[in-house]
């Protein structure tokens, strides 16, 4: 143990010492870990937004053959009949108004709920800033996510006009789960007038049922009752509707996983590179060190060790600043009116660091297997 | 009688340059008193650098039998061999091969990296052997930053930080000046009269040889009786 912690200080007194060299490699890793996470971040914001779990118990009822929100124009007394369905806990009516409906990273997306409802619509917001009561108060008054406010700039009080409606901010709201940190929420009739769809149409009605195994069968249900009624309808779980509405985003973050792989070998390459360089620049270096009695699996394991070091390094700073900027930025893609908040989480920054850390380790393989195979003798005279 | 630090008997060592086999040692006997100073000397390819390897267990004997402080060097294997060269050999090179980056004492504690001492310990016994090349107040300068006789010293602390019986030394003075050479001899001498190390020394240099307590020539890979 004692002999293991000596060699990777030896080996880390290489890196530092090197100064130049190591920070060439660290940035090149970075740079690479960088798009590894933003890509990582994408896919896994990607996942939790379209993977159903058990415990999912959300339809959303939408008009049959329809995509964008301005086109699923539904009858709001249909909410009356599904509430009878066996096994529906609650329905609530809600439109939806966006400024962009097309695939973007901009978007602007007012969700309009029966003020009564929105607790019951969304339970775990919070309101940092601002009042509830203010927006109970006011016809015209917003609830906004913190991200959206924080974006844009806008505080209590503030004004706000997009998509054709204009509202006032009543108060800013925090919610884990980041597409609601990206809407705002205003009152279900001011959204109906501002938006022209007019009184008593809205976009989809959120169904909540008893459990999970009911989702299945009372989306049937609702589709079997609508089926010849004046606006037909297509009803699937919160998450496959998010899946199928937004195929287009789907499709195109599926495509980025290549560039993820592509960061990868990128990586993987330039530290192989690197040590390669290392190891052949220490021939006659390792050939003394054989000589005053190290093994070849300590000069392997110090080849090893600096890939690794270099690896690690290169993923924290990476990781690190794909993590911190997208915090940062807060990016929001949109289509067909469904949004995606792209948000590292922490499982994204540690399998970011850790692949690093494997990457450089692996990367450091061959270099390792060809310093601690060589020729003493021969490389001595070399 | 007591056994001597080293016994050679016969040992031969040829490799292939190309097509052609080369066999720089050739039956070879040898032994080496315990606390003897030995001087090999020779033209260039007789073969005193391939002994000295042989000695130091960083090349195997391709015949015969070569036993140093008891042990049959010749049948060990690469690992047991690697494990015997860190406890019984000290190295000591022409060109010193310090590892640039490293301070002197950084060097000296290379040794001892992989021994199961405590850092308390291994720094004690560093400090010692870079008093006694005379360089306890050069400890923390870098190869670039000492003279050529420092760094020799440097290397000759770092090859006795482990206490080993054995001392080769490949041409110790052959890229110093006369002064440094001087000092470097009285310091290997110093080791094997006052330390018991002993030492086998390859040079070019007559008058380098005549520090030592016997003088061997090497010709074509064999000893010559009366060079």
């Amino acid at each position: 143990m004692n002999a293991i912690i000596n060699l990777l200080n030896l080996a880390w007194i290489q890196l530092i010492r090197h100064r130049v060299r190591s920070l060439l490699t660290i940035f090149g890793v970075a740079s690479g870990m960088f798009l590894f996470t933003a890509v990582e971040t994408l896919q896994r914001s990607l996942a939790k937004a379209t993977e159903a779990s058990a415990a999912d118990t959300t339809l959303v009822v939408y008009r049959e053959n329809r995509f964008c929100p301005s086109a699923s124009r539904l009858p709001e007394h249909y909410a009356d009949e599904i509430r009878r369905i066996k096994g529906v806990r609650e329905v609530i009516p809600v439109q939806i108004v966006v400024n962009n409906c097309g695939a973007s990273l901009d978007v602007i997306t007012f969700r309009g709920v029966p003020d009564a409802l929105l607790r019951k619509f969304a339970p775990e917001i919070e309101i940092i800033e601002g009042s509830e009561e203010d927006w109970q108060r006011r016809d015209d008054g917003a609830l906004l996510g913190e991200v959206f406010a924080q974006r844009r700039g806008l505080k209590p009080g503030d004004r706000f006009d997009a998509a054709g409606v204009t509202i006032t901010v009543s108060g800013i709201l925090r919610s884990p789960f980041a597409q609601d940190n990206n809407v705002a929420y205003v009152k279900l009739p001011f959204l109906q007038q501002a938006s022209r769809a007019g009184l008593g149409v809205v976009t989809q009605f959120n169904v909540r049922v008893n459990e999970s195994k009911q989702l299945e069968p009372v989306a049937s249900t609702i589709d079997e009752l609508f089926r010849s009624g004046q606006e037909p309808t297509d009803t699937r779980p919160e998450k496959a509707f998010f899946a199928e509405t937004a195929s287009e985003l789907v499709e195109l973050i599926g495509f980025t996983r290549w560039l993820g792989v592509g960061a990868v070998f990128a990586v993987g390459g330039l530290v192989a590179n690197a040590l390669l360089l290392v190891v052949r620049g220490r021939v006659k270096e390792n050939a003394v060190l054989r000589t005053l009695g190290f093994p070849g699996r300590a000069i392997g394991l110090l080849v090893l060790s600096e890939g690794g070091m270099l690896g690690l390094a290169g993923g924290m700073v990476g990781v690190g600043l794909a993590a911190w900027f997208l915090r940062w930025q807060s990016f929001t893609m949109g289509n067909e009116g469904q949004t995606l908040a792209i948000q590292p989480d922490a499982t994204v920054v540690a399998v970011g660091v850790l692949a690093a850390l494997l990457l450089g380790v692996f990367a450091s393989l061959w270099p390792a297997i060809q310093a601690m195979t060589q020729p003493i003798v021969q490389n001595l005279r070399s | 009688m007591n056994a001597p630090m080293i016994q050679c008997r016969g040992i031969s060592k040829s490799y292939h340059k190309g097509a052609t086999v080369v066999n720089p040692l050739e039956a070879l006997d040898l032994d080496v008193a315990k606390g003897e100073f030995l001087a090999l000397m020779g033209p260039s390819g007789s073969g005193k650098t391939t002994l000295l390897n042989l000695l130091s267990g960083i090349d195997s004997p391709t015949s015969g039998s070569l036993i140093i402080a008891g042990t049959e060097i010749s049948k060990l294997s690469r690992r047991d061999l690697t494990k015997w060269r860190a406890n019984h050999v000290g190295y000591i090179f022409q060109l010193y091969h310090l590892v640039p980056i490293l301070t002197a004492f950084e060097n000296v504690e290379l040794p001892l990296l992989l021994s199961s001492m405590s850092k308390k310990e291994r720094h004690s016994r560093v400090e010692t052997a870079l008093s006694l090349v005379g360089l306890a107040d050069r400890m923390h300068h870098t190869p670039a930053e000492l003279s050529g006789g420092q760094e020799q010293r440097v290397a000759i602390a770092r090859a006795v930080v482990a206490d080993p019986p054995l001392l080769v030394a490949d041409e110790p003075t052959g890229d110093l000046d006369r002064e440094s050479a001087t000092r470097i001899l009285d310091l290997i001498r110093q080791l094997a009269r006052d330390h018991g190390k002993t030492i086998v020394m390859v040079t070019h240099d007559a008058k380098a040889a005549a520090a030592a307590d016997r003088i061997l020539h090497l010709e074509k890979g064999q000893l010559l009786l009366n060079p």
